[in-house]
């Protein structure tokens, strides 16, 4: 039994930009407090919409994050359109899928590149990690530069998309452009294999925890598709799924104390959402390649390791290249029209659901029958996750009490990394000191 | 390479990123700012302006290969708000805490001794940093700054055909 006595207090103390902070006290081996805290200021992006056009939200809601402002833009449009009655062509359907597939590759490699790496390597940031694995970085910073510009081309710029609107897109690539990128993904797949080795040579780093958990995210069985854009809500601990307009019956929000952000919870105390989640639901429908990378970690169904959350995006990061080849052969095949749509107001109510980087993401929104937005309601991956980190913390935190405090804290902080957390997307301002 | 001349252009020397959220108060004037720029741009043939919104890392990318890299954000400086300053990443220390738990948080002057460490960082980079007079939800700038806004306009215009 342990009489350790441990006080830790991961406390980011910043102006706007919200953190988690990580508390962790025990005295003679007694847990006092462990607590997974949120502070964050509320952002009232739900109160921004309300009297805009149905034509506006995508753009507005774009600017909610940074990193997944392609995920927030699509799901935004097609709630939109589901509100309003409105269809789009299969062409559209099609280029929307390949952006969002985009913003998959260019968010998990950022998370595996930049925020897991430096901890599988000892190191505290990506700085350093230059000079120890140079070759490594690099190959990061080309498929993030690839996904960036895979992104730009089809939304028009890299972050905050311009081409979407209800009906369709106010841009198309050319068949050229769409040869030229499938090129690009076809020579970037052995730089994903690369990472993968590189990632796994440091496997061992990953702490060994497990927790039984409840894992949510879309699943598509028409056609059966590794879902990420279409599909209904899936849970693995149901048998049957749920469709995405009553996604409130699934995220069950609510408030607690120690957090300005909701908390959710469905069949358990909690669930966890993202590529793992994503993994246990549709692990069978990954790509040939995707299936060998994830068994090459020993990766399987059923895995509830938090931490395994980055292996999951590097195999999702292969799944969505090899995919999109193939996508953009049906694209080519079919060929590209130039699309004209007609789309006018109505009233209604509904919601979208994709899946963004970090797991799946709920908006809902309501127009009077002018097109202006009445209400809105929000439901990000990160708050859906937040009860389970907690969960996981205080699973995780009497297991590994014996060990020296700042190896409990790295655990911590790995466990929260894991999870590719959106706390502070919205605002990205400078705070300098002149020292000359 | 058709997607780099076409869509995501990199041949001009000198880049202009602004930068923050346009939903965030004083914290977009980096977006007002470019956006305003973007309608002279054809005054500026080797300059691209890009609103570079909040992406963070994905800056990165935008300063490879340039010359000159001018970056316009609101910036906390102990000015009064409204206050305009130039400076290099030299002259300034950042004061930012990064927890390293999201790839969220940014701190641009980290994000530019990376490239530097990676060498592809411009030889020359200018920040125009704005004091704030108010972060929080909702459009539009604080007096303080809509007041100043032709004069940032006239420093970097100043500042692209120095």
């Amino acid at each position: 039994m342990s009489n350790r006595t441990v006080n830790i207090n991961v406390h980011h103390v910043t102006r706007v930009e919200g953190h988690g902070n990580i508390v962790v006290n025990a005295t003679n081996g007694k847990i006092e407090k462990l607590q997974w805290q949120v502070p964050e200021a509320p952002r009232f992006f739900e109160a921004m919409v309300r009297g805009r056009s149905y034509e506006d939200i995508q753009t507005i809601v774009s600017r909610i994050c940074g990193i997944c402002s392609i995920s927030h833009s699509l799901v935004a449009t097609k709630a939109v359109e589901n509100a309003t009655g409105i269809q789009v062509s299969e062409q559209t359907d099609r280029i929307r899928l390949l952006l969002h597939y985009s913003e998959q590759l260019q968010s998990h490699v950022l998370h595996v590149g930049y925020l897991v790496a430096p901890d599988l390597f000892g190191v505290p940031s990506v700085v350093p990690l230059v000079g120890i694995a140079p070759g490594p970085v690099k190959t990061i910073i080309g498929l993030h530069r690839l996904a960036n510009e895979w992104s730009a081309l089809l939304a028009g710029r890299i972050t905050h998309p311009v081409t979407l609107r209800p009906g369709g897109l106010t841009k198309i690539p050319t068949e050229a452009q769409l040869r030229e990128l499938q090129d690009r993904l076809r020579k970037c797949l052995p730089d994903l294999k690369a990472v993968a080795d590189v990632v796994l040579s440091v496997a061992g780093n990953l702490p060994k925890f497990e927790r039984p958990t409840e894992y949510v995210s879309l699943k598509q069985t028409q056609p059966p598709t590794y879902a990420f854009y279409h599909g209904e809500i899936a849970s693995t601990d149901a048998k049957s799924t749920v469709a995405v307009n009553d996604w409130k019956s699934v995220a069950n929000e609510y408030v607690n104390d120690q957090s300005t952000a909701k908390w959710a919870k469905w069949h358990r105390d909690s669930y966890a959402v993202g590529a793992l989640a994503r993994f246990n639901n549709n692990a069978e429908l990954l790509s040939p390649t995707a299936k060998a990378v994830a068994k090459m970690f020993g990766l399987a169904k059923g895995c509830c390791n938090p931490y395994f959350n980055s292996v999951a995006q590097i195999v999702e990061a292969v799944h969505v290249v090899e995919v999109s080849i193939a996508l953009i052969d049906t694209l080519l095949t079919k060929g590209l029209k130039a699309e004209t749509v007609a789309v006018s107001p109505k009233a209604g109510k509904a919601s979208g659901a994709v899946e963004a980087p970090r797991g799946i993401l709920f908006h809902e929104y309501e127009f009077d029958r002018k097109g202006n937005c009445m209400s809105a309601d929000l439901c990000i991956p990160t708050n859906q996750n937040h009860a389970n980190i907690q969960k996981d913390i205080e699973k995780l935190v009497p297991e590994i009490l014996d060990e020296p405090e700042d190896q409990i804290r790295l655990k911590l902080e790995m466990l929260v990394r894991s999870y590719d957390p959106c706390v502070s997307c919205s605002t990205h301002m400078l705070d300098v000191e002149f020292v000359r | 390479m058709g997607l780099q001349t076409s869509d995501f252009k990199r041949q001009t020397s000198t880049v202009v990123l602004g930068l923050g959220n346009p939903l965030m108060a004083d914290e977009g004037i980096g977006v007002y700012l470019v956006e305003r720029l973007l309608e002279v741009a054809d005054e500026y043939p080797a300059v691209d302006f890009i609103d570079a919104g909040t992406g963070g890392l994905s800056i990165l990318h935008q300063l490879e290969g340039r010359h000159k890299a001018i970056l316009i954000d609101c910036a906390f400086m102990e000015e009064p708000p409204g206050a305009l300053r130039r400076f290099t990443p030299d002259e300034v220390r950042s004061m930012k805490v990064l927890a390293h738990q999201s790839l969220h948080e940014a701190d641009v002057l980290q994000i530019l001794a990376l490239a530097r460490r990676l060498g592809q960082a411009p030889e020359e980079i200018v920040i125009f940093g704005i004091q704030p007079e108010r972060v929080e939800p909702g459009p539009g700038l604080s007096p303080a700054l809509a007041e100043r806004f032709d004069e940032y306009l006239a420093a970097l215009r100043r500042e692209l055909t120095s």
